[in-house]
């Protein structure tokens, strides 16, 4: 299945949880990131059981940096 | 792990970069980038990064992560001092013309913070009792959130939090707890059902006396009504850390109350000790309550005295403990001046927290500027001495108060 990840589109395993995709996308300092899932924001405690679909937009955010 | 060792060896202590022990003190205005492409992405939020120090700060972080942790919530962000806390907190949930309710017996300075709000069109609705019977006749549709200190000082007044924090959940509105003379050793507030939880960091988690800051905790636990909360709907999409994200992206950035990189330092490395602290100082505290209320004519106020209105809850909610803040009456002004002056363990300070006994005599210098009978519902009167008891060794403490009840007597 074809997901956007961070604005580039890719190919994913079928079932692929939030989880696995943080995982495999080696995204870094977990504990400062939030996760949109088609700009809905996720909460933590359900990265484990989210699974992901064909043409899902995944965006990983930080709000160390600045800006609105 | 138990609370000690979860504080030192839980996952909130990061591991920094050069694998330092404590966060290194990133004592910068700016971070530089390779490109500007990556500066845009640190400025989207689509990168891990920090640009100004304003906006957020590596050692800002570090111990942002560790209060989170502490106090069960799911955002923190720190702030210049506990009333920039409290203010921006409030500024982020209300509009002119929205209402807060407030706990009566809050300390001087937050009040005067509810009386320039009225300045801006926020008015504030004072509650008797805070608890669920106390605050439901108050709630209108004009009721943005519901404020108290859980331990407040130095009325020593208890918020009920289980009981205010769902009747004002049911209501649609979030509670916000001021914590910070009861920090999480004592209670932990998010986990009794509060939404937002505030600290003065000058006090009780920097321990030292060394740094004025504040934090602001958000539970993430607040199922926000986007169109009562107007002041957070842009955010509608962050769902319940709707209120933190517009916090930290918007009225924290631009009211410029960030607190400085060192502080942030002083207060990480002050949370190292805080339960050994708190301890300390709720026995010493304990112990002098109840030494101090054996002396005829001095009405000693410590919640862990059996008369005292809130003991229920000391067993209930505080798990036993005090606090650190004790007060008593001394009869007359000229006797509590006479007492203060005469005390050599314990200094004359305007704070609460510190290592050392401070005591001040609030009704001429904390609530100097407010209204006699806002001071008095905040257990201040003209003879009041408030303590804020510290580590040392608690026989000389004793013996430092008796002698200087004992002298005032003789004058």
């Amino acid at each position: 299945m074809l997901i956007t990840v961070s604005g580039e589109k890719k190919e994913y395993a079928e079932g692929l949880t939030v989880t696995e995709l943080i995982a495999q996308e080696k995204v870094e300092m977990l504990e400062y990131v939030t996760v949109s899932l088609n700009e809905e924001f996720l909460q933590r405690e359900n990265f484990d059981n989210q699974k992901l679909n064909d043409g899902d937009v995944v965006e990983f955010l930080y709000f160390m940096g600045g800006g609105k | 792990m138990n609370f000690n060792t979860e504080l030192l060896h839980g996952s909130a202590v990061s591991h920094y970069s050069q694998k330092e022990i404590l966060p290194p003190i990133s004592q910068v205005s700016a971070f530089k980038y390779d490109s500007m492409e990556e500066l845009e992405k640190v400025f989207a939020h689509k990168a891990m990064g920090y640009a100004y120090t304003r906006i957020g700060n590596p050692t800002l972080t570090a111990f942002e992560n560790r209060m989170k942790s502490l106090e069960c919530g799911a955002n923190a962000v720190s702030c210049s001092s506990g009333m920039s806390a409290i203010t921006l907190s409030l500024l982020a949930l209300c509009n002119s013309g929205d209402e807060i309710i407030v706990g009566k017996g809050l300390y001087g300075g937050t009040i005067n913070l509810f009386h320039d709000l009225e300045k801006f069109g926020i008015h504030t609705v004072f509650a008797n009792d805070m608890t669920a019977e106390g605050i439901k006749p108050l709630i209108s549709d004009k009721t943005r959130a519901i404020f108290g200190e859980l331990i407040s000082n130095p009325a020593l007044n208890i918020l009920d939090v289980r009981g205010v924090a769902k009747a004002a959940n049911e209501a649609g509105v979030p509670l916000i707890v001021d914590s910070t003379t009861a920090t999480p050793f004592i209670a932990r507030p998010i986990e009794l059902g509060a939404n937002i939880v505030i600290h003065s960091t000058s006090k009780y988690i920097n321990g030292g006396g060394n740094s004025i800051g504040g934090i602001i905790i958000d539970g993430g636990n607040f199922a926000w009504d986007f169109d009562k909360h107007t002041s957070i709907s842009e955010f509608r999409k962050y769902g319940k850390m709707a209120f933190s994200i517009r916090l930290r992206t918007d009225i924290w950035e631009n009211f410029g109350c960030c607190m400085s990189p060192v502080n942030a330092f002083l207060n990480y490395i002050g949370l190292d000790t805080l339960g050994l602290r708190m301890e300390r100082i709720c026995a010493n505290a304990d112990a002098l309550a109840h030494a101090l209320n054996e002396i005829d004519g001095i009405e000693v106020n410590y919640l862990s005295l059996p008369h005292h209105k809130f003991h229920g809850y000391f067993e209930s909610m505080l798990n036993g403990l005090g606090g650190g803040i004790l007060t008593f009456r001394a009869g007359s002004k000229g006797k509590a001046f006479r007492i203060i002056n005469s005390l050599k363990c314990a200094m004359i300070a305007s704070n609460i927290g510190d290592l050392r006994t401070l005591v001040i005599h609030p009704a001429s210098t904390l609530y100097a500027h407010t209204p006699k009978e806002e001071m008095e519902a905040a257990g201040v009167y003209d003879d009041t001495i408030r303590v804020s008891v510290g580590i040392e060794d608690v026989n000389d403490l004793i013996n430092d108060f008796k002698t200087a009840i004992q002298e005032s007597k003789g004058e």
